[in-house]
């Protein structure tokens, strides 16, 4: 027997999504990711200091050219470099070529022609104006030529694309060179003798070139002071093609550069009949005027192997004279990643062991998502060698060292140039100019984020494995604690096992202990409430036999001393007493039945008997008892076709139960009818008793069959009632695996009590 | 010569209710309230019938032990236990330690005496020589109800007083339907019953151990027991 303590479940509204233990410690650890932001960020600011050690690196590399440039100004003085200033058109720039032209007067072995080509027209015309008749003017456009000058190993090449009208050659029995169009080219040698040159075809094709030499006739023909003697030779080291071309004529040729010095001059002259006269000239310069020869600058070979030395650097190197032209350069821009991209050479050398390639397979193509590598092939905006610009070159030509940095035209990559100037006796006479471009660190600093997303990826991945790890099994742990004690007492209050403590050694290890001595001491309690009535009924035992015993002597010689009706007081007095002694005993009686019914359910071995028979007998039986009350019994058509139904059980007990709550619905019944009603499912038989009457309190339908709940009114108890009968039924339905429940009917107001017992028990025989 | 009888009980208003009874009815009444007095008093003497509580001042199984000795001193002493404790485990323990009856303080004192006087009466009977007179047949079953002996098969049935008068009660009218409360009346027990059901199966397991197809004591459900003739 048990006094309940009733307490109400707490049911905890369970949400659809919960916020579980596991899903708040995942929260919280995201807060790592904090950390592979703050190395990716470290890894941006190590560029940003590598790239200013870049910065200064470069600029001691141009200081180091330069200080090797320094007063030498021998190395710039035959370079035309000195001109205050530089006209263009008439100062020429020889770019340095790279690959071996041919002489076949096409342009298209000119790398950037149309750049590099400087463009001549009338106002370049040279010579007597005088000479040309102002009716003319209209030819005088008809000649206008573009000349490009370059370099190639010891030949100075000119290209010249001419447009003119009428191309008039020389006849072929001309004697005159003069008398057609030709191209006149004067440059003093390096031995800064004047020469002058006469090109001038009789056919398109190999030029044939002649040297004109001057020479004052003697002073004794006084009339004619100023006459020049000119001796034409044929100059075969002058070498080219001339080709005619639907505007014009193209005219390809090569000098001997040890014939050519620092200056030249060109010019066209136009003649528009055979034999006639020059009609126009256009020319750079003057060519028979030795004085007003422009400048030529052509890179300078001395410097070129000065700058040579430092194209170890993987650097681009230039060294621009004051006027931005470039007099040497080494090294390109494509190759110059800076002294950080060694290292990435030595990082070539790859393992090909498993590791590698799983990172070459899986990992590089990932971070390359997010990382660029830097390209190996940009373009760039093209230095104009004749006039290199930029903010820090001026600043350096101003004698001011300065880097910066730039990206390519394309977008491409990051170039970090550095000018530095040369100082010739104090004067800015030049600039050596560094570039690189970031590929260096670009790649260290890839290398260095691949390692650290590689060292991300394998915290995040075990540190997310750990983490679920962790919160799995501390809340796997509180769940099972939680299930442990829900577990622990049942849905009566009733404390069902001991709890297993945890001897683990934490907060939850201490819960878990703190919840099992709770459980325990609880369930000792329990234990001696449910005693209690049983120990109770015990204990007064004995002094009821004490009263009744002696209540019983009493009577006894009370009877023998009267002998006959005298003490009819006393024995009215004595049988009082005894009613109530044995009604108290009744009590006591009543009040131990629980606990000896569980002492022997425990000590009773099932039995095969047949239910149906037990029940149609019980019903009888009840008829005989409770002759008021008529009992229908109604049995489903498989439970009646059914000869016997045998049941696996304890028929006593099962007779106890109908008799509890028979006499249960008997004595709840307002029109004296019980019907019992048999059902047999496919896994249990449902025995309904129904009765006419009162309803339940709602609150009661559950807790009625608990022990000592009675909702019998006072003025209908004839006799004591402890709330024992349903709880003694419900023992027994536990016994035999079934269930007992109460419910309200209403067709007519009353109420059923339906007993499941599971058919697994049941044998249906035939 | 008047019976001796001893009550071993160690609360005295009980314990002197039950000898001013038993002396009114003319029985010699010694009195004992612990084991150890009692051992010493049953040394000397030992007296025609003996009431035992099982739980005796300190000893909570004192009655026990003081029932297994007497059953070594003498094998037939009737011996009643008389006692507070009315579970199914105390009751079948005391009879099988050999005692002839287990009654629980509920009972009556008129039921008490009835079962002394039976207990007497059928030692006195076993003395004597068969009376057919007192023995009534069903079928394969004989009741000596002068010597309260119980045979099945000719075999003797070892079967309390309580049991007997549940038996004769059956056995007197076989085929009549005994519900509980008669059957309590007729073998003047006052207990529930469940107490009941329990001396069914004892008597029933009496019997089967003389013969394993015994099923004469039939439960009809909802009303008792009656005795079916084979």
């Amino acid at each position: 027997m048990a006094w309940v303590i009733v307490g109400k479940r707490v049911k905890v509204n369970i949400l659809p999504l919960r916020f579980g233990l596991r899903a708040k410690l995942l929260l919280l650890s995201s807060f790592l990711f904090v950390i592979p932001w703050f190395g990716y960020q470290y890894v941006w600011e190590m560029e940003k200091y590598l790239r200013y050690g870049q910065e200064q690196t470069l600029v001691g590399t141009a200081r180091a050219l330069a200080t090797a440039l320094h007063e030498r100004a021998n190395l710039f003085n035959n370079q035309a470099s000195f001109l205050p200033s530089v006209e263009k058109g008439k100062d020429l720039y020889g770019y340095q070529f790279n690959e071996p032209i041919q002489l076949d007067g096409l342009k298209k072995d000119w790398p950037h022609y149309q750049q590099r080509a400087h463009y001549y027209n009338n106002n370049h015309q040279i010579g007597s104006i005088e000479l040309n008749p102002p009716i003319e003017n209209n030819k005088k456009t008809s000649l206008s030529f573009s000349a490009s000058v370059g370099k190639f190993d010891k030949y100075l090449y000119l290209f010249f694309t001419v447009l003119d009208e009428q191309l008039i050659f020389r006849s072929n029995n001309a004697r005159s060179i003069v008398n057609n169009d030709h191209l006149e080219l004067a440059f003093n040698d390096s031995n800064n003798n004047f020469k002058r040159f006469i090109i001038s075809n009789q056919k398109a094709g190999w030029l044939s070139a002649f040297r004109v030499e001057q020479e004052e006739v003697s002073e004794l023909n006084t009339l004619s002071s100023n006459r020049i003697k000119e001796t034409i030779t044929p100059a075969p080291e002058i070498q080219g093609q001339w080709i005619v071309t639907p505007q014009g004529y193209n005219l390809e040729l090569r000098v001997p550069l040890k014939d050519i010095g620092d200056n030249i001059a060109f010019a066209f002259h136009d003649v528009d009949q055979q034999n006639g006269q020059i009609l126009n000239s256009i020319g750079s310069a003057d060519p028979s005027m030795p004085d007003t020869l422009g400048t030529m600058l052509v890179p300078s070979p001395e410097i070129e192997r000065i700058v040579k030395g430092m194209r170890y650097t993987n650097s681009s190197i230039w060294v621009v004279d004051q006027h931005h032209r470039v007099l040497a350069s080494a090294g390109s821009l494509k190759t110059a990643g800076g002294v950080w991209q060694k290292s990435k050479f030595n990082n070539q050398i790859e393992q090909s062991n498993l590791w590698q390639k799983f990172k070459q397979k899986w990992l590089l193509p990932l971070y390359y998502q997010v990382l660029t590598k830097p390209p190996t092939d940009f373009i760039d905006k093209l230095y104009d060698a004749q006039n290199l610009t930029g903010d820090h070159i001026i600043s350096a030509l101003n004698g001011q060292s300065k880097s910066q940095w730039r990206l390519t035209t394309d977008q491409q990559a990051l170039v970090l140039s550095a000018a530095y100037p040369i100082f010739i006796n104090n004067e800015v006479k030049g600039a050596v100019i560094v570039e690189e471009t970031t590929h260096g660190i670009r790649t260290l600093r890839n290398h260095a984020l691949e390692r650290l997303f590689t060292a991300i990826l394998a915290i995040l991945f075990l540190g997310a494995v750990a983490f679920t790890l962790f919160a799995t099994r501390i809340s796997t742990r509180i769940r099972d604690l939680s299930n442990q004690a829900e577990l622990a007492i049942d849905e009566h209050g009733r404390i069902t096992g001991e709890m297993i403590a945890s001897t683990v050694n934490d907060e939850i290890g201490d819960l878990s202990r703190s919840f099992a001595l709770a459980v325990n001491r609880l369930g000792q309690y329990n234990h001696y409430l449910e005693n209690m009535s049983g120990r109770l009924s015990h204990e007064l035992r004995t002094p009821i036999a004490v009263v009744k015993t002696s209540l019983e002597v009493l009577s006894l010689q009370t009877a023998a001393v009267a002998g006959g009706t005298k003490n009819h007081k006393d024995s009215a007095y004595i049988e009082r007493a005894q009613t109530g002694i044995n009604t108290l005993n009744l009590i006591l009686t009543n009040m131990s039945e629980a606990t000896r019914l569980e002492q022997m359910l425990a000590n009773t071995e099932k039995t095969a008997f047949d239910i149906k028979a037990l029940l149609q007998g019980c019903i009888t039986g009840y008829q005989h008892i409770y002759t008021d009350t008529k009992f229908t019994l109604d049995l489903d058509s498989k439970t009646q076709q059914c000869q016997k139904l045998l049941m696996h059980g304890s028929p006593e007990h099962i007779v106890q139960l109908l008799d509890k709550v028979i006499n249960n619905a008997v004595e709840f019944s307002d029109d004296n009818q019980v019907s019992v009603n048999v059902k047999q499912t496919s896994n249990e038989l449902i025995i309904n008793i129904s009765n006419h009457g009162v309803h339940l309190p709602k609150a009661m339908e559950s807790s009625l069959f608990d022990s000592m709940v009675s909702i019998r009114s006072k003025s209908k108890q004839t006799q004591p009632h402890l709330g024992l009968g349903l709880y003694i039924a419900r023992l027994i339905c536990h016994f035999h695996q079934g269930q007992i429940s109460a419910k309200n009917h209403y067709n007519k107001d009353g109420v059923t009590l339906s007993i499941k017992l599971p058919l697994t028990s049941l044998q249906v025989k035939d | 010569m008047s019976k001796s009888i001893v009550i071993v009980e160690d609360e005295a208003a009980i314990r002197e209710n039950y000898a001013e009874v038993l002396r009114s009815q003319g029985y010699q009444v010694q009195t004992y309230a612990n084991r150890s007095s009692a051992t010493q008093a049953f040394n000397l003497r030992l007296p025609n019938l003996v009431i035992l509580d099982i739980g005796l001042e300190d000893e909570f199984d004192g009655g026990f032990t003081l029932c297994q000795q007497l059953r070594t001193l003498s094998p037939t002493l009737p011996i009643i236990f008389l006692t507070a404790r009315d579970n199914d485990f105390d009751t079948v323990s005391g009879l099988r330690i050999g005692a002839d009856d287990y009654l629980t303080k509920d009972i009556s004192l008129p039921h008490l005496t009835a079962r002394i006087s039976a207990l007497f009466r059928r030692q006195d009977a076993l003395k004597k020589p068969i009376n057919n007179d007192h023995i009534l047949n069903v079928g394969a079953l004989a009741i000596d109800t002068m010597r309260m002996s119980v045979t099945w098969q000719m075999k003797t049935v070892d079967i309390t007083i309580t049991e007997f008068w549940l038996v004769h009660a059956l056995a007197k009218h076989p085929g009549h339907v005994k519900d509980r409360s008669q059957l309590m009346s007729d073998s003047k027990i006052f207990v529930d019953d469940s107490t009941i059901t329990s001396h069914i199966k004892r008597v029933r397991k009496k019997f089967l151990i003389h013969d394993k197809g015994f099923d004469c004591i039939e439960t009809v459900y909802g009303m008792g027991y009656r005795w079916q003739e084979s």
